[in-house]
């Protein structure tokens, strides 16, 4: 690969002026909450202008982290997320290699059941499964803020498509070199879903730590909320008003995990985005 | 394996623990989290705010009452998606705050106990609330919780403004008793210091012009809701009223375009006149009013909503602690009682927040009187109107009326036409609720 982009590829003066434009454009909303978040509240209540101007000050994340449970909250979202991510890796893993490679009856049947599950939104099913959860005892606990996660056909389809582009002659060499179909599906094609995985994980654990619909009515006490339900709980009335440097704050910190999974898998993001497009 | 055995140890040595055989009652509110600064506190006299208060009075109850053990969850306002979800479980909470303009949409569906038993055991008569809190807790003829506060709307007031426009007599504003007055004094104020009079929030706030809207038709006795499933908004009352607000918008006698906290901070700036908006900003911008160096220092005022039409019958609402229908031992409602007691003690702590207090030997209370404006606005907790305690889902239809209003004021829909569509919206609501 030559060490310079080939001219076809090079962006002209007037392409790079108008992605700035369009960079500032969608970053300046991030640097007015990040702004407003060094405010106290007293000074951006008489004037949310004066973002602008100093003393800006740290004691909007001071009261976050002196907040009873605030570290709760956040190593809840961290296994919330976590727990969800590798649920959701493994099973759309082994579903997607199932319908992928795998003949047994019902298959066809099956996999449009998973897709259909695409179109089925959320809020469809959330009064059965929050009364199937009462059912079972699973509210405010951590599996019942992790297994709805898991249940999603996106995963599955992902993993489906993606194990049907591995060519199929590598199933062939390996059975003929007496490999299991456990040792093929380990060793021999899971690593080479690598990107599909990676991809998959992260917007997995985005999607995870961002939710706030289900374990708003899942987790109805203090010490299973997770980081987004237990700030706004934090939240007093009229917050964006007579609390709008706490408010800030509290975006900013919240933001800061997922800021640091994109950064570092902001290859696979990309990538995924632009397979998305082009498909 | 010895990280097993240390966990099986530990796993024994928590069963060994003794059992905590105390009665236990789960107390959920909204009001935020502040534990912060107040998460030891027990100086109730030294809180502040609505969070630092009811933070300190539930520190201090557990402090006072050891053998009662108290779970408190703070819920994202105002709570009740979460409450909805836990009455659904079959887990409820024992104690919660919950507006009292909501209480309707539990009570009808037996959600919610009436508490007459609780009160009793508790020892606080019923008699000793305001009219406006008692009605705002009474449904069916039953008391469905115990009236916590009362929120009014008022005329918050720039005294420098109203002075320079010759609206100030005898250090006292001089309010419209009429709509012709109201626009007299709107243009007067406009021609004389070039600033709108009415600071309104008119984007996203639908309940700021509803409460505007209710306010004047209760006062003209207009039927807001002849039946629990009907509407009336097409009236020639409220076409008075809402032809105000927009004729008020068309002249430029009010700010335009701004949503809560825009307005909010235009009166902090001194941007206009008047901002009619709730008891909870009263404590703000008095603070703000003492700053030095704030565009309002020194020149902060409050009043009720003038009367404008028929007779002075505000609008209000106002908080509540309700109890969720659950099977509950006798020691638990008698803990629950206590607490309740306990609460109804501190009601003058509660007011200091700017909202007026539910039981009306506070408001003879020399300390209450003391407090900044409070005077000036204590007959809102006689006068104060609530709706017929049949009308449910007022959430849900102020935020059909507001779209409407805020389409009549602006002038995107003829008054006539949106006041139609409002009533039509919300009847269509009624009409598909079970």
């Amino acid at each position: 690969m030559s060490e310079t982009a080939p001219s076809s590829q090079r962006l002209s003066p007037l392409v790079t002026v108008l992605l700035l434009i369009g960079a500032g454009i969608m970053l300046m909303p991030m640097l007015w909450t990040l702004l407003l978040s060094f405010k106290s509240n007293a000074a951006l209540m008489a004037d949310s202008g004066s973002a602008f101007m100093p003393p800006w000050t740290l004691e909007n994340y001071a009261a976050i982290f002196q907040g009873s449970l605030t570290t709760r909250w956040l190593i809840n979202s961290l296994i919330v997320s976590t727990g969800s991510t590798i649920g959701v890796l493994v099973l759309s893993s082994l579903a997607g290699y199932g319908f992928a490679r795998l003949d047994f009856p019902f298959r066809r049947t099956l996999f449009v059941i998973v897709l259909l599950g695409l179109a089925v939104p959320e809020q469809a099913v959330i009064l059965p499964r929050h009364q199937l959860f009462a059912m079972l005892g699973l509210h405010n606990s951590y599996p019942g803020l992790i297994l709805p996660s898991l249940t999603g056909a996106f995963g599955v389809f992902f993993m489906t498509q993606y194990f049907r582009a591995i060519p199929p002659e590598l199933d062939e060499a390996a059975l003929l070199d007496g490999a299991s179909r456990l040792t093929l599906f380990w060793k021999v094609l899971l690593p080479l879903t690598w990107p599909a995985q990676a991809t998959l994980g992260v917007f997995t654990f985005l999607g995870s730590w961002n939710d706030y619909w289900w374990p708003l009515i899942s987790a109805t006490t203090s010490d299973y909320f997770t980081l987004t339900v237990g700030l706004a709980s934090a939240q007093m009335n009229y917050a964006q008003t007579s609390g709008l440097g706490f408010l800030m704050a509290q975006a900013v910190f919240a933001s800061i995990p997922i800021l640091v999974v994109y950064i570092a898998f902001q290859k696979q993001i990309v990538r995924a985005m632009a397979g998305t497009a082009v498909r | 394996m010895r990280r097993v055995f240390a966990l099986g140890l530990a796993a024994l040595l928590a069963g060994c623990a003794p059992a905590d055989d105390r009665p236990e009652i789960v107390v959920q509110r909204f009001f935020g989290e502040c534990g912060a600064v107040y998460g030891a506190s027990t100086d109730v006299a030294n809180a502040d705010t609505e969070c630092g208060i009811l933070t300190t009075l539930i520190n201090r109850f557990e402090a006072e009452n050891p053998d009662i053990r108290v779970k408190v969850n703070v819920v994202a306002w105002p709570g009740y998606p979460q409450l909805a979800a836990q009455m659904a479980a079959g887990d409820p909470p024992d104690l919660v705050t919950m507006h009292q303009s909501v209480i309707s949409d539990y009570s009808s569906r037996g959600l919610i106990e009436p508490v007459e038993g609780l009160l009793a055991q508790a020892k606080i008569d019923p008699a000793g609330f305001t009219p406006a809190a008692r009605a705002g807790v009474e449904k069916q003829g039953k008391l469905y919780g115990m009236p916590w506060d009362t929120i009014g709307r008022l005329f918050h007031i720039n005294t420098e403004l109203m002075a320079e426009a010759g609206l100030m007599r005898g250090g006292k504003p001089v309010l419209p008793n009429s709509p012709e007055e109201l626009l007299a004094q709107a243009r007067q104020f406009k021609a004389k210091t070039g600033k709108p009079y009415l600071i309104q929030a008119q984007v996203s706030a639908p309940d700021f012009m509803v409460a505007f809207l209710y306010t004047y038709l209760l006062a003209q006795g207009s039927p807001i809701y002849p039946d629990d499933r009907h509407i009336k908004l097409d009236t020639p009352e409220a076409r008075a009223i809402v032809t105000l607000m927009r004729q008020l918008n068309t002249e430029g006698l009010t700010t335009r375009d701004q949503d809560f906290p825009a307005a909010t901070a235009a009166f902090t700036q001194g941007k206009g006149g008047i901002f009619p908006v709730g008891t909870w900003m009263l404590g703000p911008y008095d603070a703000e009013a003492a700053r030095e160096g704030s565009p309002i220092k020194g020149h902060y005022a409050v009043a009720p909503f003038p009367r404008l039409w028929g007779t002075a019958a505000p609008f209000v609402d106002g908080h509540a602690w309700v109890v969720p229908a659950a099977t509950r031992s006798p020691q638990e409602r008698a803990a629950m009682a206590r607490f309740l007691a306990f609460l109804s003690r501190y009601n003058y702590d509660w007011s200091r927040t700017g909202q007026l207090p539910a039981f009306a030997a506070v408001l003879d209370r020399s300390e209450f009187k003391a407090l900044p404006h409070r005077e000036d606005i204590a007959a809102l907790s006689r006068t104060g109107k609530q709706l017929p305690g049949y009308v449910e889902r007022q959430s849900a239809v102020q935020g059909l009326i507001g779209e409407e209003l805020e389409a009549a004021i602006t002038g995107t829909k003829p008054v006539e036409t949106a006041l139609k569509d409002a009533e039509r919206r919300v009847n269509r609501l009624y009409a598909q609720m079970m």
